[in-house]
């Protein structure tokens, strides 16, 4: 791209990003790293609350069952496991289309990435209570025993049996650990040695990469989410739960970028047409999630096959039917309109604001396919066990803090953009002409 | 054989003033309207810190002409945003409404079985709503484009200088038109020269 040579022209026009001020300054260390001890505070007390909230958590399954507390833990879970994929999911994406424009924000979607085995880690006790607690507490229904002689499972049964399931969990875990600690070598290896060939392996390992990415993550719904429902099916479903991972952590990347800039960090390096452009990646997240969120919904409510539609009539009645209503509007509605004002994505803390409430409403949006699975077997449930509000809320946000807290650090410990990427120069100087 | 009309279109424009152009302020020696006055720069660096001088001086109807597009020029020349976005959105809104509508009341007049479906259901409405909104949206934005750039038209003035024809090969002009409010021919002329223009030439309309 030539920029037509134009030498040192007026300032009154707000920030000039091709004729910025000097890079020596803008990667000088006061600004490509935060202070020493930068949120050890807050992050300390956010691993605080989350290790209370857990507690509280093992405290409701003694009072509440096992059933219900799983499953307010597993809507944690997967809530911020999307978070950490939809992360590895743009490093990959910008890497395998050689993007200039997103170096220098590339480094806190590693951050988010680089979490994934804090969320692989909380998801693996999980899958052992699955596996071993008795038939009533398990929330996987095809692994009770008196489940076993349904006709519908027998015919499944060569995909869902427990060997091959393990088999094919440590399968996902293995294949994205692996990506996860390849991609964030090659770019931390980049920042010491400044070897430009990191770029290229870490392109060239984002060929195979992405497909591994999307079968792993398309399998892996399948396995842990969809078939909490062994009757139900879907082909739409591992799109539906990627435009949540991609949608989630473009949100959580406005937001940690919107922390460091007002604490004074990345002045000129991540500048509004960074948040411009993330914007765009928001709003076009949101909008991808509705297009295949009414895709699933419409193709189900028009065949009208039993096994499918009862996903769906059992998000329609018993309460369920306002989170499906907020759903449709707090997850589409709100940010499509928001984000199409570009004063909005040009700022960093009103996409910030924007990003927290999609964050809200990814979480309810896990909530809303898991937690319902509670009371699918048996609707008879609820006045046995009760539903437990509370139980939800201090699983889920104890899993949030916990997450957000080791961010922090992890944000904190290194430098904020990734350092002598080939690219850097065009990511400097990038710009919005239109 | 006289084809001539026995009316002029300004005997027309009697019964319908507006459509009466008004005289230009400016007429050279011949007779003929002043269109504009331009100049020429030598390099992309030289028009634009031009046009931000054109700019500040509190010109409003002019124009940069260049062979490629220049990064940044729009804000050398103060250009504000568009209203485009406002028309297509507002106009694909309104034919996703238009498009929901129709089913709407096509669907309740005259009613149709399918699969025992609720007659007013929304959901078979969305794609039609959707493509309805979509196809607005998509001649509004084309049609709203070509209506601000007025467009289609068959001929512009400034193509009656020679020297302007560089515009597409290696010359950058800035051309002041004799319609903007500040027009003032000697003032003109000291601003694209203080400004660095060469071969400032009238161009006639």
């Amino acid at each position: 791209m030539s920029h037509a040579a134009v030498a040192g022209h007026g300032d009154h026009h707000g920030h000039d990003a091709h004729h910025g001020p000097d890079p020596r300054v803008l990667l000088s260390r006061e600004n490509i790293y935060l202070p020493e001890g930068a949120g050890k505070g807050v992050s300390t007390i956010l691993l605080g609350v989350g290790a209370v909230c857990i507690a509280l958590t093992v405290a409701g399954a003694v009072v509440h069952g096992p059933k219900h507390a799983l499953a307010s833990y597993l809507v944690g879970v997967m809530a911020v496991m999307a978070m950490s994929l939809g992360a590895m999911f743009f490093v990959m994406s910008q890497h395998l289309i050689n993007a200039g424009w997103s170096v220098t924000i590339r480094r806190q979607a590693e951050n988010i990435m680089s979490l994934l085995p804090f969320a692989v880690a909380l998801l693996i006790p999980y899958l052992i209570a699955q596996l071993l607690l008795p038939d009533d507490m398990k929330l996987i229904q095809w692994m009770r025993s008196d489940m076993k002689g349904d006709y519908l499972l027998q015919k499944k049964a060569p995909y869902l049996n427990e060997p091959f399931f393990v088999i094919r969990s440590l399968l996902y875990i293995g294949v994205w650990l692996y990506l996860c600690q390849r991609l964030w070598s090659h770019s931390v290896t980049q920042d010491r040695t400044g070897d430009r060939t990191e770029t290229v392996k870490a392109r060239r390992m984002c060929t195979w990469g992405m497909f591994a990415f999307a079968l792993s993550v398309a399998f892996a719904s399948f396995d842990w989410l969809m078939s909490l429902d062994f009757r139900f099916f879907s082909t739409m479903w591992p799109v539906y739960i990627f435009a949540g991972c991609a949608f989630s952590s473009v949100a959580l990347m406005a937001i940690v970028i919107a922390v460091l800039r007002t604490m004074g960090r990345l002045t000129g390096v991540v500048t509004q047409e960074h948040s411009h452009d993330l914007g765009k990646l928001m709003f076009s997240f949101s909008v991808f999630w509705a297009y295949i969120a009414f895709s699933q919904y419409f193709l189900i409510w028009y065949s009208n096959i039993p096994e499918e539609t009862a996903y769906y009539l059992h998000r329609r009645e018993g309460g369920w039917e306002v989170l499906s209503a907020l759903l449709c509007f707090g997850h589409f509605v709100v940010p499509f309109l928001i984000l199409m004002l570009r004063k909005v994505k040009q700022s960093s803390l009103a996409l910030a604001g924007v990003g927290l409430w999609m964050l809200l409403m990814h979480v309810l949006d896990v909530f809303w396919i898991v937690r319902p699975m509670v009371y699918a077997s048996a609707p008879a449930d609820t006045s046995a066990s009760g539903v437990a509000v509370w139980l939800d809320i201090v699983a889920i946000s104890g899993i949030v803090a916990i997450y957000a807290g080791l961010l922090i650090r992890k944000v904190a410990s290194g430098v904020l953009i990734p350092l002598n990427d080939p690219r850097q120069d065009e990511a400097l100087a990038h710009k919005n002409y239109v | 054989m006289n084809l001539s009309l026995p009316f002029t279109l300004n005997d027309i424009a009697d019964y319908f003033p507006f459509l009466k152009r008004k005289p230009g302020r400016f007429v050279t020696p011949s007779g003929a309207e002043v269109h504009a006055i331009i100049a020429q720069f030598a390099t992309p660096a030289d028009v634009y810190h031009a046009a931000e001088k054109v700019r500040d001086a509190g010109y409003t109807r002019w124009d940069v002409h260049t062979p490629f597009p220049i990064h940044g020029l729009e804000e050398a020349m103060g250009i504000k945003r568009t209203i485009l976005p406002l028309i297509a959105g507002s106009v694909g809104l309104g034919g996703a409404a238009v498009g929901f509508l129709l089913q709407l009341f096509i669907s309740t007049d005259y009613e149709i079985v399918v699969q025992g479906k609720p007659f007013t259901a929304w959901e078979p409405f969305t794609p039609v709503t959707f493509e309805l909104g979509i196809l607005h949206c998509a001649f509004a934005t084309l049609i709203g484009m070509l209506a601000l750039n007025g467009l289609p038209r068959w001929h512009h003035p400034i193509f009656n200088s020679k020297r302007f024809l560089k515009s597409s090969d290696d010359g950058f002009f800035i051309a002041i038109e004799a319609a903007d409010a500040k027009f003032e021919p000697n003032a003109v002329k000291a601003l694209l020269e203080s400004a660095g223009g060469t071969g400032i030439e009238l161009v006639e309309s």
